[in-house]
């Protein structure tokens, strides 16, 4: 089981939903954003006025960068294929965070974490995060595929990607329907449908990371053919083909 | 553009050299140079070199590196994962330096000449070396940043910290230190011009490399890191030692204040060797700009 997403470029609206969904999810301090969206807009006087957006969050590589070089062992891969960070044993030497190619991750320091509304003291919401989702200063946090929601539902019986309680927020939150979730390993899966017939493709496949994590519909980055080997003559890097 | 297209452009890295990263250049150019010092010091057996070097590694590299650390009291944690993180084994390089060193000249001021001494001053050696080194190998993992990613980089840092290491060696050499100062201005003066062939010659197969390595070199070269480059590397850190050297050389005699002024420039060029690596390091951008954007 490798538990996987495929981003639809062609259907993000850049609600940015996705982006709040996992702010209340995992009660995020501010300057702590685990997804996010890349928005590519011409200059004011370009033509035509199209406006390109890349949802992007911790692409949960399989042959993770942050896993290998973490000094003490606080980033982990799971079976499934999820990489987290256990904040207790974080050193916060921010390798991971230099090391990741797709810069995913983010270092959470205390002058980052001024509250919502700076100098008016915690909300109630930001009370009760510091309480069920202790983030810890000093330390670095990233998107985990809400892998507390996919335990959880797991020990339910329900299936990650098709139960809502079991998939993770932005999914469940995309109106769009841009992201979808579940297990790149299952043949029948939805993902693994889309990636095999949508021809999905990964981010920076050169650096060998393997992400879990595929983009669809390559009309949407400008007309460049990302999608490896189908280059005739001979195979491209994506760097190349950038 | 606006500023939310985040990695849309090649993006710098600013977690090792803006803001707190400063403690980890400042780190980074302790190591090598304490090290380089410890070595060079081996050569010459100067106690006081050796003893420099000890207190350049445990006190600046170390108290800059505790000093970066988010959590810095979890520092015991680095130790345990030598098997994949070049942290990992940098710090025990650092750890097995300090108590290694340390024992030995304990030995070497009250049992000087014994087999311990000798086989502890082999095993601090080891590790001195693997200081030097080993920033080098931690940059150079960093597969993202195409800059840092060749194996010159540890080459170049080995270079850069026996440089400073004769540099200071040189120094303890006029203050009546055990130092023959000719051979550590000798020493020197090669290492100067192996490092600003091998500072070429890795600028050069940057730019060979990829697009992005080619911005990395051009913006040293004509970018924000230019002044670093220009004057720091190139004419405090190469030209300015070079002539202090050709100067003594041609006058015939040792004039200290010519000295002390190379071996002052010299450590501002280490230092701008290691900041501008760190401050050039770009990733590529995560997609392609559209077509229909100008460049």
């Amino acid at each position: 089981m490798k538990w996987g997403m495929v981003v639809d470029l062609s259907k993000c609206v850049r609600c940015y939903g996705c982006v709040v969904a996992c702010r209340v999810e995992h009660f995020l301090p501010m300057g702590s954003d685990w997804p996010r969206l890349m928005a590519v807009e011409p200059d004011r006087n370009g033509t035509p006025p199209v406006v390109s957006t890349y949802p992007v969050r911790c692409n949960q590589c399989q042959e993770a960068p942050c896993v290998r070089v973490c000094p003490t062992g606080a980033t982990y891969k799971r079976d499934d294929g999820i990489v987290g960070v256990d904040q207790n044993k974080c050193v916060g030497c921010r390798y991971c965070v230099v090391v990741c190619p797709y810069q995913n991750r983010v270092f959470l320091a205390k002058t980052k974490d001024g509250g919502f509304f700076r100098g008016k003291g915690p909300t109630g919401f930001e009370k009760a995060g510091k309480r069920l989702y202790p983030h810890q200063d000093g330390t670095t946090g990233k998107c985990n595929f809400c892998m507390e929601r996919i335990d959880a539902g797991q020990a339910k019986g329900l299936t990650p990607g098709i139960d809502r309680e079991a998939t993770p927020a932005c999914v469940n939150t995309c109106q769009a329907r841009a992201l979808t979730f579940g297990d790149l390993d299952a043949f029948d899966s939805q993902v693994s449908k889309m990636v095999r017939e949508r021809k999905g493709f990964q981010l920076h496949p050169e650096y060998g990371s393997n992400p879990s994590i595929y983009y669809v519909d390559t009309e949407r980055i400008g007309k460049v053919d990302l999608r490896p080997g189908l280059q005739a003559g001979r195979e491209q890097t994506l760097a190349e083909r950038i | 553009m606006e500023a939310h297209e985040w990695m849309v452009r090649s993006t710098y890295q600013t977690e090792w050299i803006a803001r707190r990263g400063i403690l980890l250049w400042l780190a980074m150019y302790a190591g090598g140079l304490g090290g380089g010092l410890y070595l060079v010091s081996l050569y010459f057996n100067s106690f006081i070199g050796m003893l420099v070097s000890l207190l350049i590694v445990a006190v600046l590299k170390g108290g800059f590196h505790f000093a970066y650390l988010g959590r810095p009291l979890r520092f015991w944690r680095i130790l345990f994962r030598p098997q994949t993180s070049w942290l990992t084994r940098g710090f025990i390089f650092v750890v097995g330096f300090v108590a290694f060193s340390a024992v030995q000249l304990m030995l070497s001021h009250w049992l000087p000449g014994t087999i311990w001494e000798i086989f502890l001053k082999a095993l601090a050696g080891l590790m001195a070396a693997g200081v030097i080194v080993y920033t080098g190998f931690v940059l150079n993992s960093v597969k993202a940043v195409s800059f840092w990613n060749s194996p010159l980089l540890p080459l170049l840092f080995a270079m850069c910290g026996l440089l400073g290491g004769f540099g200071l060696t040189t120094v303890i050499a006029l203050y009546g230190g055990n130092v023959d100062l000719h051979a550590a201005e000798a020493g020197s003066s090669g290492l100067l011009v192996i490092n600003a062939l091998l500072i070429a010659f890795y600028l050069w197969r940057a730019m060979q490399k990829d697009e992005t390595g080619r911005k990395s070199v051009m913006d040293q070269m004509r970018g924000m890191a230019a002044p670093a480059f220009w004057i720091g590397v190139i004419g405090l850190g190469i030209v300015a030692p070079l002539a202090a050297a050709l100067f003594g050389y041609l006058s015939g005699e040792v004039i200290p204040a010519v000295l002390m002024t190379g071996v002052i420039c010299e450590i501002i060029g280490g230092l701008s060797v290691r900041y501008c690596l760190l401050r050039t390091g770009l990733y590529k951008p995560l997609f392609p700009r559209p077509s229909y954007l100008k460049p």
